[in-house]
């Protein structure tokens, strides 16, 4: 197992890096341009953003678990970047390929693609950042089985769009586009490339709620009423401490999903028991942090919103709970009632 | 927060299977799971468990324990749990008194009760709630009086679990009254009563379900001799709530319902459909995840660290889930409670329904809880 001090010195150096250059001025912006240079420029200059990409494949090395770890950091600053996309998502696809790993931001996107004589044709929905990266690794169907395509957005038909936090979710037209390069991958390349997609989303879900833990505890008891602050009432202290328990839910579901995955790929029941988790914790979340923050907390000025945004986004991005829930539930069932405790209790494995 | 990930060893594993081995050829095949701690009073099943040496698992060896680190513990109690074992005749002396004797018991008392409680042969109440001493613990108003050799103690002890079957009981009574101790924690102490003492009175309060495994018990003067006093005479506050804090987030807070989810997924399970696959992986994901909490609060332990507020977070997260599984099978079976029905999950279902209110109550309620994790997170405001 990685040693979870390393893991906790990787969130901490990103946080660092994050402090003070994540503003509202920056978040604003990013919304309004789509893009967050001086965001990206120094994670991508301190080797963050193609953690969890193997150094053989021109990324910075390292396991999903210290990947997951930028991630939670980058959660928690709200970071408006294609951090998940260009290392976790993107560039484990195009290592899995024995493709070159291009410079910058990298996406990539699900979609029924076809490959036929050298030509894709099909459309990818809500992809991060497609008209900010430099390349969009799609994944597609060839006449000989599964292969990954390097795209380079220009080429392609970009229709804008985004979620809730005002970050790129665009419809990417392939049909005519004719990749830089092409390489096949195993069957197993889609599924694995889903998982990764919902254990990055719970990784960054568990880094977003621990910070609006710290907005609202702090906001609570500096705000004042009859004579004292609101979170000395139980009442309000109750959504502080559910706050609290859904925070350390989806940082220890995305936490062991990642860390069994050792320097591997993440396991299928893992990251659908993480993902059920995580995305129902950031509902509740941000739930709570708004009773408790009151009308301040529903201002555009105030902290909370560019936190619980991303919250009410992320949690549906590579599925929501219920299809995670459903999914688990069919694996586990199918198991039978006398495998259903010793399959839950497995825990952490040390690698696959 | 020390929620950090962790793995059981290969040790750690080799014992667990050790474990389910033994429950495996032990527990009849249609054997009923009793829900959790809530399971039943086997002084047969006790001994058996006792010889394999699980019972006192952290009790040093020279007192007859094992010597066992707070997660091996974990790891035996988590399995006794999951299959809804007998436990209930050695679960309180193991879980709760001989850690209480390790940490401020005599010699002489080490010497006499540890072995006992290792080999299953002695068992504990717990003597802390009154009719006015709730959540407001600091309130009892039992009484002890020093006389020659000892003490008298006088008054009224209720929710006293298996009180009927059990040997003794640590009973918190005050030894000074209030008005000459001052602070409302201090004057109170810790005495080890023979519930056999014909000075003490026994009877059952019945529950919403029928059954009489808890007690009233009427101290009427019973002599208690000085060398049973628990720890020392007016520390008793401090010692109570140390062992509240450091035995509440372990298995028994989210395994209540395992018996339950299992005769579910044997009923409804064969190719259920969406509302029931999505019951079924939302109550594995949310166990896999709390059981790697609390896994992770007993390593910390065993780290030397003393994480009580995250104890409370998980006790509260434990069984709050384990209320909303009770509802959210019973929505997904559809249907009414039969309590005599013809599956297990029927039986389970009613049974789990009755008794599901008192799991956020036993051991500290959700209301002080959640006020003990909410000072500590908002220490400095």
């Amino acid at each position: 197992m990685t040693a979870t001090n390393d893991l906790a010195e990787v969130r901490d150096a990103v946080a660092d890096l994050l402090t003070d250059r994540v503003t509202p001025e920056i978040l604003e912006a990013a919304e309004r341009d789509g893009w967050a240079a001086t965001v990206w420029e120094p994670l991508h200059a301190g080797g963050f953003t193609t953690v969890g990409v193997p150094e053989a494949a021109g990324g910075a090395g390292g396991s999903v678990a210290e990947a997951c770890s930028v991630l939670e950091a980058a959660g928690a600053a709200a970071a408006p970047v294609p951090l998940a996309e260009t290392g976790l998502l993107a560039g484990r696809l195009l290592a899995a390929a024995g493709l070159p790993l291009p410079d910058g931001p990298l996406t990539t996107g699900t979609g029924a693609v076809t490959l036929t004589g050298g030509a894709l044709s099909g459309q990818l929905a809500r992809v991060a950042w497609a008209s900010a990266a430099t390349r969009i690794a799609v994944l597609a169907d060839g006449p000989d089985g599964a292969v990954v395509a390097l795209v380079d957005p220009t080429t392609t038909r970009i229709a804008p769009g985004h979620n809730l936090a005002g970050e790129p979710r665009e419809s990417v037209d392939l049909d005519g586009v004719v990749p830089e390069a092409i390489a096949s991958v195993p069957p197993d390349t889609r599924e694995l490339l889903a998982r990764r997609g919902a254990l990055a989303r719970a990784a960054l879900i568990a880094g977003a709620a621990r910070r609006v833990l710290e907005v609202t505890v702090t906001y609570t008891g500096e705000r004042v009423q009859f004579g004292r602050p609101v979170s000395r009432f139980p009442a309000v202290a109750d959504h502080l401490v559910r706050i609290a328990e859904q925070t350390e839910m989806a940082a220890m579901a995305a936490r062991s999903a990642a860390v069994g995955a050792g320097e591997g790929e993440p396991d299928a029941l893992d990251v659908a028991a993480a993902a059920a988790v995580a995305s129902e914790a950031a509902g509740l979340v941000a739930a709570a942090a708004h009773q408790a923050t009151g009308a301040m907390g529903v201002t555009r000025e105030f902290a909370l919103g560019v936190l619980t945004r991303r919250l009410w986004s992320w949690r549906d991005e590579w599925g929501g709970e219920r299809a995670w829930a459903t999914d688990l539930g069919r694996t586990l069932a199918a198991g039978g009632p006398d495998a259903l405790w010793p399959t839950l209790s497995r825990g952490v494995r040390t690698g696959t | 927060m020390i929620f950090e990930p962790t793995a059981l060893s290969a040790d750690e594993e080799k014992l667990r299977d050790e474990v389910r081995g033994f429950l495996a050829e032990t527990l009849p095949p249609d054997f009923r799971p009793g829900l959790g701690l809530g399971g039943r009073h086997d002084p047969e099943f006790t001994r058996t468990l006792a010889q394999r040496g699980w019972v006192g698992m952290s009790i040093p060896t020279r007192y007859g324990g094992a010597g066992a680190s707070t997660v091996r513990r974990f790891v035996v109690i988590e399995e006794l749990l999951a299959a809804g074992a007998p436990i209930a005749a050695h679960w309180i002396a193991e879980r709760q008194s001989a850690p209480a004797f390790l940490r401020f018991g005599t010699e002489e008392q080490r010497e006499w009760f540890l072995p006992r409680i290792a080999a299953g042969e002695c068992w504990f109440s717990l003597g802390m709630s009154e009719p006015d001493a709730g959540s407001d613990l600091a309130s009892v108003r039992t009484t002890a009086t020093p006389v020659e050799g000892g003490w008298r103690a006088s008054g009224t002890k209720v929710w006293t679990t298996n009180a009927h079957l059990n040997h003794f009981a640590a009973m918190l009574c005050r030894t000074t009254p209030q008005a000459e101790a001052g602070d409302r924690h201090a004057g109170l102490s810790q005495l080890i009563v023979d519930l056999a003492d014909e000075d003490v009175h026994v009877s059952p309060i019945p529950l919403i379900d029928g059954e009489e495994h808890v007690n009233e018990v009427v101290l009427d003067g019973v002599f208690v001799p000085d060398e049973r006093v628990l720890g020392e005479v007016g520390q008793g506050w401090a010692q109570v709530t140390a062992e509240l804090a450091h035995e509440r987030s372990g298995p028994d807070r989210y395994l209540s319902i395992l018996g339950l989810y299992r005769a579910f997924v044997d009923v409804y399970g064969r190719d259920p459909d969406d509302a029931r696959a999505a019951a079924i992986g939302r109550i594995g994901a949310q166990l896999w995840t709390i059981r790697q909490l609390s896994l992770a609060v007993a390593r910390s332990l065993d780290q030397g660290e003393a994480p009580a507020v995250e104890a409370s977070l998980v006790k509260d997260i434990g069984t709050t889930f384990e209320q909303q599984v009770v509802e959210a099978l019973r929505d997904a079976a559809g249907g009414e409670i039969d309590p005599d029905g013809p599956t297990m999950f029927d039986r389970l279902l009613a049974e789990c329904v009755l008794n599901a209110p008192t799991w956020t109550l036993r051991g500290g309620t959700t209301e002080v809880l959640r006020g003990i994790a909410a000072k500590a997170l908002t220490k400095g405001s």
